[in-house]
């Protein structure tokens, strides 16, 4: 017992490393569930880098304290077995630091967006490393001072400051978090920053007193082995539990809950509960579509909306009917609950605004800048200017090409199939744009989960061929 | 081929060969010529994929205009008819309001930000008039142009501070067909006014998406089975990630760069240089993996519009060509300004250009997208530089 506890290699060392490597296991699960099971695209932004470093983070506390705590017998000590490194480098801001910083991130993100109902002022790429300066700054001092002994223990003294460190970074969380703890979200965020709160809290009360005993007295084995098993045990708890992605992705982790639905795609109008948009005239004399109507009125028509969305999207000019679909689903939550237009918004402006976005509008920089410096970010008309770009873009540039192309041949025949009460014909092999004589959609941004061919003048192009 | 028949004729006329041994060659040089004749023939009746690339307003579409104006045999798609060219009436009206209604909030904000604001503030008169057309440019149904609101709009064109605004236009985005447009508003308010195939090249639209038209140059050689597929796209930021779907088998990429905006703003993003724009953009696309074997077409446009600037705006107001150094005046300065645009591509082209890459095709032709013999006459080199490559790679030159 002597000799595990002074080099390592005891029972409980061996089980305590095996229950963090399931924890570990496990948290790398439930961080991918949602986009491997259901099959959801990479999302860009910070949303998913949050989560991602959050992961990243807890790999190294885990594996940090494994290392720096001797766990692990090794023959010989390596290089990189170095105390510094391990207990002052990657414990402190590679490892809790990140993570809390992580979440306070998160809370500022939600704060500013919720609270200030704007975007946040400074970027989260420039936000987190600020935060971080203060843990480099005692690592470099750790480092340098080289406050640590063979074991990798602290001396007493530095002992308080380094707790009081860890400790101080909860009251920040803790600030944001009760600042926006009156906004009803949709999503679990609160409950979420509450329950990292509370657990990041009871961990650090843990580890005080495992630490404490752990370093105060070396010549304990019997400490030594249990302190430093609880130490490893509490963390793997901590990691797995403090993890939380719906603060920063409140989607996918609406996605990754809804396990008995896995086929079907959630949009965020769904998940808010926005009903289906758009009027359906099945009966009535008055053709549903006129070309001389302004086209906004007719894209109020869900049936004329989906034909023209088709038609756009094999011409790779969809995203902007999408956009105007979910402005127009915005639009339909009413103006007194503003959290829910703000989770909306703030998905528009991801989704389509964004420079470098994925389904990135043709707007000026003027209406852009708009949008993203805007200070109210529930205002009714926060959309208005780029819908009006679009809308001329499209009525300029789209329409023309849209009413001689097949799509709208086959809008024209089913409405009046409809009116005659006849079954529809099946149109396969015959869709005509003047546009594009030949599309391939296996690496369509806007049809992710199927790889389909939009081929035209097959007859002709044999000839030719 | 002709020296292939000759070498044929002279075995064919040949006495002096042992005959089972001529037959033998003979067969041999049969199934050669036919062979070749069949590489031959298909080589002329491939497909050629070519896409129109560049910056947004470099002047893509209207080549892809010009290039559906041109009497050549379209493929599935009419030319411009007359339904077709009514048809842009309404764009032209657009283009007009949004002109007018640009210019007059130009003068707005110039008027507020300025120190000297006097110079951009609108007479006493034409202050209601403005508001009224900076209205109805704000709307998403424009009326139709009358002669009264034409006979406003040429008013608040003729103003001191509309002119002093036009002349600060780099910074705002007016669009180049502005001064012809407002130069001939009478015309366009006419009640029975069709608009004139200029009229149509003048017509600005931002491109969203893409566009193709498949043609067949109609040349000396009226048997050439000779078809392209052009492909217009969008030059925006945003447009420039559906690219990549167009970029397998291309046989040529005809580059826009408009030369004229080297001292103007992107649409997209005002902190951004056009110019700058285009040669970042040039260097991505010349590295392009699909690019190796395709030929570029790189046309420095709006020649007509660099032309007038360039002795007013000197060219290093443009990074890029803070080495420039103006060395005369008048139509020699033009030439050496050109000359220097020029070069800097070139550069651009062979440091992007890998040694394995260097012997794909490259010119550069000086463009007005909008005149259109120019433009006929540049389309016919193009077409005969992608044959002359075509026989080559089939090995027949």
């Amino acid at each position: 017992m002597g000799s595990c506890a002074v080099d390592g290699g005891c029972p409980s060392d061996y089980v305590a490393v095996a229950i963090s490597s399931v924890s570990m296991i496990l948290l790398l699960m439930r961080s991918l569930l949602p986009f491997l099971i259901h099959k959801v695209p990479h999302v860009k932004g910070s949303g998913f880098w949050l989560s991602a470093i959050q992961v990243f983070a807890s790999f190294n506390l885990l594996v940090s304290i494994v290392v720096s705590l001797r766990f692990l017998k090794f023959e010989r000590r390596h290089r990189w077995q170095s105390c510094y490194i391990w207990e002052a480098w990657i414990e402190g801001p590679l490892g809790f630091g990140l993570l809390l910083s992580c979440r306070i991130a998160q809370a500022y993100q939600l704060y500013f967006i919720f609270v200030k109902r704007r975007l946040p002022p400074i970027r989260t790429f420039v936000f987190l490393p600020l935060i971080l300066l203060p843990w480099i700054a005692a690592a470099t001092l750790i480092h340098t001072r080289r406050r640590l002994n063979v074991r990798c223990h602290m001396k007493t003294l530095w002992i308080i400051p380094a707790t009081c460190l860890h400790a101080f970074y909860v009251i920040p969380l803790v600030g944001y978090t009760a600042a926006i703890r009156h906004i009803e979200f949709r999503f679990h965020e609160v409950k979420d920053l509450w329950r990292g709160i509370l657990v990041a809290a009871a961990s650090v009360a843990i580890w005080v007193a495992a630490y404490i005993l752990n370093e105060i007295h070396e010549d304990i084995a019997w400490l030594q082995v249990s302190s430093r098993f609880v130490l490893l045990i509490t963390t793997s708890v901590f990691v797995l539990i403090f993890f939380s992605i719906s603060s920063s992705q409140p989607l996918l982790s609406q996605i990754s809950l809804r396990k008995r639905e896995p086929r079907e795609v959630v949009t965020m109008g769904r998940a808010l509960g926005i009903p289906d948009s758009g009027l359906l005239l099945e009966r009535g004399p008055n053709p549903l579509v006129d070309p001389n109507e302004a086209l906004d009125k007719l894209l109020e028509n869900k049936r004329f909306r989906q034909s023209f969305m088709a038609f756009a999207d094999s011409c790779l000019a969809g995203e902007n009917v999408h956009f105007y679909e979910e402005v127009h689903e915005l639009g339909k939550i009413p103006l007194d609950d503003p959290v829910r237009r703000i989770y909306m918004t703030r998905y528009i402006i991801q989704k389509y605004i964004v420079a470098g976005a994925p389904m990135e509008v043709n707007i000026s920089h003027q209406t852009r800048q708009g949008i993203l410096c805007t200070t109210d970010l529930a205002h009714p008309n926060l959309f208005k200017d780029a819908m009006h770009e679009l809308l001329q873009l499209m009525t300029m540039n789209l329409a023309k090409d849209y009413w001689s192309s097949m799509f709208f041949m086959e809008l024209k025949e089913e409405i009046s199939m409809r009116q005659d009460g006849q079954e529809l014909e099946h149109f396969e092999g015959r869709n005509f744009s003047p546009r594009l004589s030949f599309v391939e959609n296996s690496d369509d941004p806007f049809h992710p989960e199927n790889a389909s061919k939009v081929s035209t003048f097959d007859s002709h192009d044999s000839t030719l061929r | 081929m002709l020296s292939v028949a000759f070498h044929t004729m002279g075995l064919l006329c040949s006495r002096h060969q042992h005959h089972d041994e001529a037959e033998i060659e003979e067969n041999t040089q049969a199934a050669e010529i036919e062979r070749r004749i069949e590489q031959e023939s298909k080589a002329e009746k491939h497909i050629q994929k070519l896409l129109l690339l560049g910056a947004g307003e470099s002047g893509k579409s209207t080549l892809f205009k010009q290039a559906r104006l041109r009497p050549i045999k379209l493929l599935f798609q009419t030319g411009f008819d007359e339904a077709e060219l009514r048809s842009y009436i309404s764009v032209i009206h657009a283009n007009v309001y949004q002109t007018i209604k640009i210019l007059h909030d130009g003068s707005k904000e110039l008027a507020q930000n300025e120190a000297d604001s006097s110079k951009y503030v609108l007479s006493l008169e034409n202050k209601d008039i403005g508001e009224k057309l900076s209205d109805i440019g704000g709307r998403l149904d424009y009326p139709r142009l009358t002669k009264e609101l034409a006979q406003e709009i040429e008013t608040l064109w003729n103003d001191a501070a509309i002119q002093e605004t036009y002349s600060r236009g780099n910074e705002l985005q007016i669009p180049d067909s502005a001064h012809y447009f407002m130069e001939n508003l009478q015309r366009l308010s006419d009640m029975n006014y069709v608009p004139t195939k200029e009229d149509v090249l003048y017509a600005r639209v931002r491109t969203t998406g893409v566009v193709e038209i498949q043609f067949s140059p109609v040349g000396e050689n009226k048997k050439s089975g000779e078809v392209y597929r052009l492909f217009d796209v969008g030059g925006q930021r945003n447009e420039r990630r559906k690219w990549i779907h167009l970029f397998e088998g291309v046989s040529a990429v005809i580059f826009c760069a408009a030369i004229s905006e080297y001292d103007q703003m992107l649409f997209e993003d005002e902190n951004k240089n056009r110019m700058l724009e285009t040669r970042e953009l040039f260097e991505w696309v010349l590295k392009q993996p699909c690019f190796e074997k395709t030929s570029f077409m790189l046309f420095l446009n709006k020649f007509d519009i660099f032309e007038e600037k360039v002795l007013k705006v000197p060219l290093n107001v443009c990074e890029w060509f803070k080495d420039y150094q103006p060395v005369s005046s008048g139509k020699q300065e033009i030439e050496h300004a050109y000359e220097f645009v020029k070069k800097k591509f070139e550069e651009v082209y062979f440091q992007c250009t890998a040694p394995t890459r260097v012997d794909r095709v490259f010119k550069i032709y000086r463009t007005t997208a909008l005149d259109q013999k120019v433009v006929k006459k540049t389309f016919k080199l193009v077409d005969e530089t992608l044959r002359r490559r075509n026989l080559f790679e089939a090995g027949l030159l």
